[in-house]
């Protein structure tokens, strides 16, 4: 049996958005990008090519909640911390049924029952008093152990991290 | 032995996850399984409250919470939670629904009820 939490890649596939597109932004495609910064779960970033995130996730074989963990790790690694609130953090448990035959097989078989745990982290657009609409972008240049979040004008395609001030890719 | 007595939605009428979505194919569950399906809306103030109770208490709670969230009340008073709507689009808790409705899970439960 595989330790509490670490989601194996069945179940990653089985979570996982069919085809994500970055919304009010480019219209390009989303990709997850996994990170190992966080254990012992599984930690994505739902990001298109022009660095606009539409959600974090982070999940873990587990019925305990992992919000306390999530919650720590975005807060240091956005710009202010103060834009992650408590209440934009959301938990979602799938128990087997509702992930399609291979994942309710997969996780019938393990007794007591366990169920994924996932934590999305979502912020949405927002407005400025000048009436600019700024959105959560992430840079990636500082190592995927280091990633940053910052907000930007939603308008802009990979605007500048204020990190490393050099553009996203 | 105990059976399937109630099934609850927990919901929000402006949620495109919720409704029309949730409401048809939570109908369709509650007919499967013979039993009433009940709706509890979030921004109604009585309903909210039990909505509150059963997210607290068995399903997936956070200060905002999740919606629409769905539970199966059984005849002994245990309350199962099956499914809370997915954060992405509506064709991801779309997906849920249907995986539900022909899981292995419902098959055997109806298998039980009948047999
Ligand atoms: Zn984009
Ligand atoms: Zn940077």
């Amino acid at each position: 049996m595989r330790r509490t939490g670490v989601v194996p890649p069945l179940l990653r596939r089985a979570l996982a958005p069919r085809t994500p597109h970055c919304h009010r932004h480019c219209d390009r495609p989303q990709r997850g990008h996994n990170l190992r910064a966080l254990a012992p779960g599984w930690l994505c970033v739902y990001a298109c090519p022009g660095g606009a995130v539409s959600v974090i996730t982070y999940s873990e074989w587990s019925n305990a909640d992992p919000t306390a963990r999530l919650l720590p790790f975005v807060r240091a690694h956005t710009t202010p911390a103060t834009l992650v609130r408590r209440r934009d953090l959301r938990l979602a448990r799938r128990h087997g049924p509702e992930l399609g035959a291979e994942a309710e097989r997969y996780l019938a078989r393990v007794h007591p029952p366990r169920a994924v745990s996932t934590v999305y982290w979502r912020l949405y657009p927002f407005k400025k008093k000048d009436g600019t609409v700024f959105r959560l972008f992430v840079c990636f240049r500082h190592g995927t152990e280091r990633v940053q979040f910052f907000v930007a004008p939603g308008n802009i395609m990979s605007p500048p991290c204020p990190k490393c001030r050099v553009r996203t890719r | 032995m105990a059976e399937p007595k109630r099934l609850t939605i927990v919901l929000a009428p402006w949620c495109p996850h919720c409704e029309p979505l949730s409401v048809t194919e939570g109908n369709r569950l509650a007919r499967r399984l013979k039993i009433p399906l009940r709706l509890l809306d979030i921004d109604h103030a009585a309903q909210e409250k039990e909505a509150d109770r059963l997210v607290r208490r068995y399903g997936d709670s956070a200060p905002d919470y999740l919606i629409p969230q769905v539970f199966l009340e059984w005849s002994d008073g245990r309350v199962q939670h099956l499914l809370t709507g997915f954060s992405e689009e509506v064709p991801r808790t779309a997906r849920a629904w249907a995986d539900l409705l022909r899981s292995a899970w419902l098959r055997t439960l109806i298998r039980g009820a009948s047999g």
